[in-house]
């Protein structure tokens, strides 16, 4: 490790570092001027204040915050903010294992495929990426619907039967946003578990086989274990943007499901509360980064799901 | 937010409407005489009438801030065809969302839609630039009723685009009583079913509330507003979609079965399914004026005033009866509709003529609003400092659950 490597110097000329430090520079400027610097206007922007006709007064308070934690007013509580946290973070939490327990045997089904049949299912996971997010959420509008693609099946098949049926009310509802969460970032999860699961050696399978694990201890004790990774990585993937997004919520949920993506969205249009939409930005951004960190502290990174 | 997805969604329909063109759509010529000119013509078959006059434009775009499914197609089309110039439409679907965009500056847009009560704020705030009379040839065909209004006295700033209702709208193959007031919606047969739609939208909402207290729609007392916010959040368990874009689709598709929504939507709801009824209801519906406005910065000021100019013909502006059947202030639209008798496309894609779509315009209440229904409506106005106080409940009545 401390061995000097005299050779290896001449091989490598002293331009190497100015050639690293040019190709981190457009990726370097580009997060400088579109994530750094918004997110300080953001940072400084929430301690200001609501002028006449939506200006922003730099009169620094922290009234922002308490307005979010309720306790704007002395003597008052109003939990409205902290439920709307409380009701995103629980649709992100239900999201993510909904998506892990969907999305696992598929990923293992994948990963246990013939090789060469492996590509071709991974294809088709990705596939619907194809059309674009908004596109994929309205789809579902025409599913879920009153008269939609799901009602009509379901009325086929009871008229089959010669049941009575009443269509189901989906559209929009609570239930509608978290089925298309789901669906929207199951690949997300399928992707990194697939390849935590393909590295899996085979002999391993052997080798439990070997010391008399049955199908169940073999799953607990060798595939889940090494799987682990994968599922990290993609709770990562899902978790944070179900936390922030707000359009499946506003166009499923009916405008009625307010998540807190849906409450900053709202300030700087609807509300045109900049300086309040921003202190909700910057408690999403921590309280996210709060969860992230606790649970990877807790299962550890995994970085090697990332596909090193 | 909708609005920034629009482009998507207006890309398809014009996919479809390109691909409905290639039926063999049959729209002859208006003005069968000049047939030695080459004519233009919409990609619909519509024949673009001539611009009459013709302004000087040297910008070769043109950048309109609209209200989603506002423009004609064939209006749109035409414009950019008779004076070679790119149309590039950005859409919102609340005044509120206008006025973000436009403090966000940028110097983007060169014509804007705001609505009555949110033309004194952007007045205010010097965000509009005052009109040139000079310029505009069409002042003349407009309906004076919709002139020289409170908002905008001498419109030094804006014309009159479409004007319209906000009143009650009701399935009646769904709901056995028919409701006849805004308080009628606060009654548990339809709080407890929960199948209503309203407009996503806080001064109208929070406005058709306090109608129901007996308050002024307009009122700046903030105990008064209080009381209007807890009223709210009685009705709030009884409506499944806020919906500002196009409340009709659920309410055709039978997702939801009545609501408040406004003149247009309805129209169209009712020629889909028959039994949709419009309510005018007893406290007054809400009436209400968009208008167009040249933003302060706006970049192509000659295009603006050339699509005002073009649009705003009587053979233009027809269109706006056919497609976005609304409250029309322009005469001259009306006009030549009343005696136009060439054929055309009707929306839903059957034959018809101008003056049929003027004769169904003019038979129906919900567009050509009774003479007492027009006299009990009441208008939103501008509460200046009290924008902040509807702002806040209204977060507050959608943040709950």
């Amino acid at each position: 490790m401390a061995i000097e490597q005299p050779a290896l110097r001449v091989d490598a000329p002293p331009r190497t570092r100015w050639q690293g430090i040019l190709l981190a520079l457009p990726v370097t400027l580009l997060m400088t001027v579109l994530l750094v610097v918004p997110l300080l206007i953001i940072g400084v922007n929430s301690f200001a204040q609501r002028g006449p006709d939506n200006a922003i007064i730099y009169n620094f308070s922290l009234n922002n915050y308490l307005r979010l934690l309720g306790i704007a007013e002395p003597g008052t509580w109003d939990t409205l903010y902290i439920e709307i946290l409380i009701r995103s973070l629980w649709l992100a939490l239900q999201s993510t294992i909904l998506v892990i327990l969907v999305g696992y045997p598929l990923a293992y089904f994948i990963a246990r495929a013939p090789r060469r049949q492996r590509n071709f299912w991974l294809f088709l996971v990705l596939v619907p990426l194809w059309t674009n997010f908004v596109i994929r959420v309205y789809a579902w509008i025409m599913i879920l619907r009153n008269q939609g693609v799901l009602n009509s099946l379901l009325g086929w098949f009871a008229g089959l039967f010669g049941l009575p049926f009443t269509p189901l009310d989906l559209y929009p509802s609570d239930l509608a946003v978290l089925i298309c969460m789901v669906y929207e970032f199951l690949p997300f999860m399928i992707l990194p578990m697939f390849t935590s699961l393909e590295k899996i050696d085979d002999s391993l399978y052997e080798a439990a086989a070997d010391l008399g694990a049955n199908a169940w201890h073999t799953f607990w004790r060798v595939t889940f274990p090494l799987s682990l990774p994968g599922i990290v990585a993609g709770t990562i993937l899902v978790f944070i943007p179900v936390m922030g997004t707000f359009i499946v919520s506003d166009i499923l949920g009916g405008r009625q499901v307010i998540l807190v993506g849906n409450l900053i969205q709202r300030q700087f249009l609807d509300a045109r509360d900049p300086v309040f939409g921003s202190a909700a930005t910057i408690v999403l951004m921590v309280l996210t980064l709060a969860v992230t960190l606790y649970y990877t502290r807790k299962f550890g990174f995994a970085e090697e799901a990332f596909g090193r | 937010m909708k609005n920034r997805f629009k482009p998507l969604a207006t890309g398809l329909l014009a996919a479809a409407v390109a691909v409905a063109a290639c039926a063999p759509a049959g729209a002859p010529a208006p003005n069968a005489d000049d047939a030695g000119e080459a004519q233009i013509v919409a990609s619909s078959g519509f024949v673009c009438p001539a611009a009459d006059p013709k302004v000087e434009v040297t910008s070769t775009e043109l950048n309109l801030f609209v209200w989603t499914e506002y423009i004609p197609q064939d209006m749109l089309e035409c414009f950019e065809k008779v004076y070679g110039v790119t149309v590039n439409r950005e859409e919102f679907s609340s005044n509120e969302e206008l006025g973000a965009k436009l403090d966000a500056g940028g110097a983007v847009y060169d014509l804007v839609q705001p609505t009555d009560y949110y033309v004194p704020v952007l007045i205010r705030k010097g965000q509009l630039q005052k009109l040139d009379k000079s310029r505009l040839s069409i002042l003349e065909g407009l309906d004076p009723n919709y002139m020289d209004l409170s908002f905008d006295p001498g419109n030094e700033y804006t014309l009159p685009y479409q004007a319209g209702t906000d009143a009650i709208i009701v399935n009646t193959a769904a709901v056995a009583n028919v409701p006849t007031s805004w308080a009628d919606l606060w009654k548990p047969e339809y709080v407890d079913a929960g199948r209503m739609v309203f407009l996503d939208d806080s001064r109208v909402t929070i406005g058709l509330t306090l109608l129901t207290l007996g308050y002024d729609v307009n009122t700046t007392d903030e105990a008064q507003l209080e009381e209007a916010k807890n009223r709210l959040l009685e009705l709030v368990p009884g409506i499944k979609l806020w919906d500002s874009d196009s409340p009709k689709s659920a309410l055709i598709a039978g997702d939801v079965d009545l609501g408040m929504t406004w003149t247009g939507e309805a129209f169209l709801a009712q020629r889909e399914v028959p039994e949709i009824e419009y309510v005018y209801p007893s406290e007054g519906a809400l009436f209400w004026q968009d208008n167009y406005a040249i933003p302060v910065d706006a970049p192509h000021v000659d295009a603006a005033y050339a699509w005002l100019n073009y649009t705003y013909q009587g053979d233009v502006f027809w269109l706006m009866l056919r497609d976005f059947p609304y409250t029309n202030p322009n005469k001259a639209a009306l006009d030549y509709a009343a005696t136009a008798e060439f054929e055309v496309l009707d929306i839903d894609g059957n034959p018809s003529t101008p003056k049929a779509i003027y004769e169904a315009y003019m038979g129906s209440p919900i567009t050509n609003v009774p003479q007492d229904a027009f006299a009990n409506a009441v208008r939103i106005e501008d509460v200046g400092d009290a924008t902040a106080l509807y702002d806040r409940i209204w977060t507050e009545i959608k943040g709950g659950e």
